[in-house]
């Protein structure tokens, strides 16, 4: 499992993501897109101190990757989800199919974590599939990325056991859902009204009597 | 004292419901400027069998777009043994169900809301400082039965304005799939980018849910989408769905049938395009010659179900005839060959003296013609090959 996370990252790594006009640099292996590192190429005079962010100490790069205080529009995600960094970031899987959770024994809880972020900071070493990449942004316009976690065989939003979301993200997926349903985004089966017709013709079908 | 009244008036025998607060909402109204609503009571003529039935007919029955594969909470199948006359039986009733999923919704006049006041007792003025809406909710009533009526602040009670009506009902007796209030997608903006994305199946079956037929909201919705799908042509998402029908009619009644009728001339659905004309004869009083080619269309038509037979086809596969051969390998029967003869004529002769497109539907019609003809030709060489008469 590790290994294949580790695949996909190394491809990460060499990746331009040039959707925000930032260079993403590589800094360690298994991190997903995560704004620290390209935060610090939005100064110019630290993008060219790249060499000197490549001396910091491991604690330091740590602490950036795990940083996420720094809101990420919507539209940017938007933009990311059909970026080529994505696409060889996850290939043609969902976003959660690659996951797997952490837990002792062979039985795993019941519930997925409460949340992976505690004080702006990723707060466990096994982050959940949205909260490991800062890119997935949770919005009701971000209809690329809901979708993959509706199933397609019964239109419901699958459960957290399945895709491992953390509690309070699986919330916010919920929220985001209903939302794009109500502003008519995301398409579902209406169920079928079948109308009394007596009761709006009524008056007339007694007259032809 | 007034509890009792309103037993006199409504009958409730058993329950009633009072609500505190009825809160004051807002209601969207869209731009009805540009849109096309029925001048008048549109119901007696909708109504009407035979436009029913010609309505029915355009509509078309296609089995596969009808049990399409939808989401559903239950994706269980159930396997059984059957005889072959338990598997006709089940073919039936099958269709019987298509059928009911293809009732259309109602075309009914729009409702005014009209205050009625049922007393005025200003004896009770201020007797509160919230207005109370009392609900009957007798068990088995229709919803057009059920009594909403609201006690105003200052004594007088009337019945409750349809829009407090539609949301007691609603909280009471929940309509699966309406949501108490209106989504955010029929207001403006976003009844515009849903249209650009041409979902108008999935715009129109929420209306449905959401909106009453005599409501404002789903006339001016309706309008809009059917004026939209008349700009992109889009006609064949709805066909075989229960709103081809009333959008038909809505052409018919505002006499902007020229698009539809060329999208079913090029699909080469000569007999609906026929009765897609009568259909604007009669909603319209001109050319009362409509119903000859109407009762000749009838005469012509085989009697037995297209769709049943379309089913039992597979049953029958083994016992190969010729002449359904040659009929699945043109597309063709030779019926069809004569009620387009028939229909020709009448779409020609509307063309020439009511078109607005002339050019465009002269054009479809004369390909038709050609290609129709090349068919023919080849479905009589073959026939003929064949030794079939
Ligand atoms: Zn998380």
């Amino acid at each position: 499992m590790i290994t294949i996370l580790r695949a996909i990252s190394r491809n990460l790594i060499n990746e331009k993501f040039s959707v925000v006009n930032r260079v993403c640099f590589p800094q360690q292996l298994t991190y997903f897109h995560s704004g620290a590192t390209l935060r610090c190429d939005v100064k110019p005079e630290e993008n060219v101190n790249s060499s000197e962010s490549n001396n910091l100490t491991a604690d330091e790069i740590k602490k950036r990757q795990n940083d996420r205080t720094q809101v990420i529009p919507v539209e940017t995600s938007m933009r990311y989800l059909k970026s080529s960094a994505y696409k060889e970031t996850y290939g043609d899987q969902l976003v959660w199919e690659q996951y797997r959770r952490n837990h002792k024994g062979a039985i795993p809880p019941r519930k997925t974590r409460k949340t992976c972020i505690r004080k702006g900071v990723i707060s466990t070493g096994n982050p959940c599939p949205i909260c490991r990449d800062e890119y997935l942004v949770l919005d009701h316009r971000n209809i690329d990325l809901l979708q993959q976690f509706i199933s397609p065989h019964t239109g419901q939003i699958l459960s957290y056991s399945k895709t491992g979301l953390c509690q309070k993200k699986h919330f916010q997926l919920t929220v985001a859902v209903e939302r794009a349903r109500d502003y008519g985004l995301i398409t579902f089966d209406v169920p079928f009204r079948e109308f009394d017709l007596d009761e709006y013709y009524g008056k007339a079908e007694v007259k032809k009597e | 004292m007034f509890l009792r009244q309103i037993y006199n008036y409504a009958n409730l025998r058993a329950s009633f419901h009072a609500l505190q607060r009825a809160a004051s909402s807002t209601g969207n109204t869209g731009t009805a400027s540009a849109t096309l609503l029925y001048n008048r009571d549109p119901q007696p003529r909708f109504t009407d069998p035979e436009t029913q039935k010609l309505l029915q007919s355009m509509t078309q029955l296609q089995l596969e777009k009808i049990f399409q594969k939808t989401t559903v909470p239950d994706n269980s199948v159930d396997y059984k043994l059957m005889t072959m006359d338990m598997l006709e039986d089940e073919f039936r009733k099958s269709i019987e169900r298509a059928k009911n999923r293809l009732q259309m919704p109602p075309v009914v006049q729009m409702k005014k809301d009209e205050r009625r006041i049922i007393s005025n007792d200003s004896a009770l003025s201020g007797f509160s400082d919230t207005k109370y809406v009392i609900t009957d909710i007798t068990y088995g009533l229709r919803q057009t039965e059920r009594k909403v009526v609201v006690r105003q602040t200052d004594g007088t009670l009337e019945h409750a304005p349809m829009e407090i009506t539609k949301r007691m009902h609603q909280l009471y007796f929940p309509l699966t799939g309406r949501s108490i209030r209106t989504p955010r997608m029929f207001a403006d903006e976003h009844l515009q980018r849903c249209l650009d994305e041409q979902k108008y199946l999935f715009i129109l079956n929420r209306m449905v849910v959401q909106f009453d037929p005599f409501e404002p909201e789903f006339h001016t919705i309706s309008s809009r989408v059917y004026q939209h799908i008349n700009e992109t042509k889009q006609f064949d998402i709805l066909r075989s769905t229960r709103h081809f029908g009333p959008m038909t009619f809505f052409f018919a009644w505002h006499r902007c049938i020229d698009d539809l009728l060329y999208d079913m001339v090029r699909r080469d659905y000569l007999q609906n395009a026929a009765e897609l004309i009568a259909l604007l004869y009669k909603l319209h009083d001109m050319e009362p010659n409509y119903k000859n080619i109407l009762k000749q269309i009838d005469e012509i038509k085989p009697k037995e179900d297209l769709a049943l037979k379309e089913l039992e086809k597979a049953l029958k596969r083994a016992s190969s005839d010729v002449k359904e051969d040659i009929q699945s390998a043109i597309g063709k029967t030779q019926v069809d060959f004569e009620l387009d003869d028939l229909c020709l004529p009448f779409i020609e002769d509307y063309i020439s003296k009511h078109a607005l497109k002339k050019v465009q539907l002269e054009l479809a019609t004369q390909t038709i013609k050609e290609i129709n003809a090349e068919k023919r030709q080849l479905f009589e060489g073959i026939s003929k090959a064949h030794g079939v008469a």
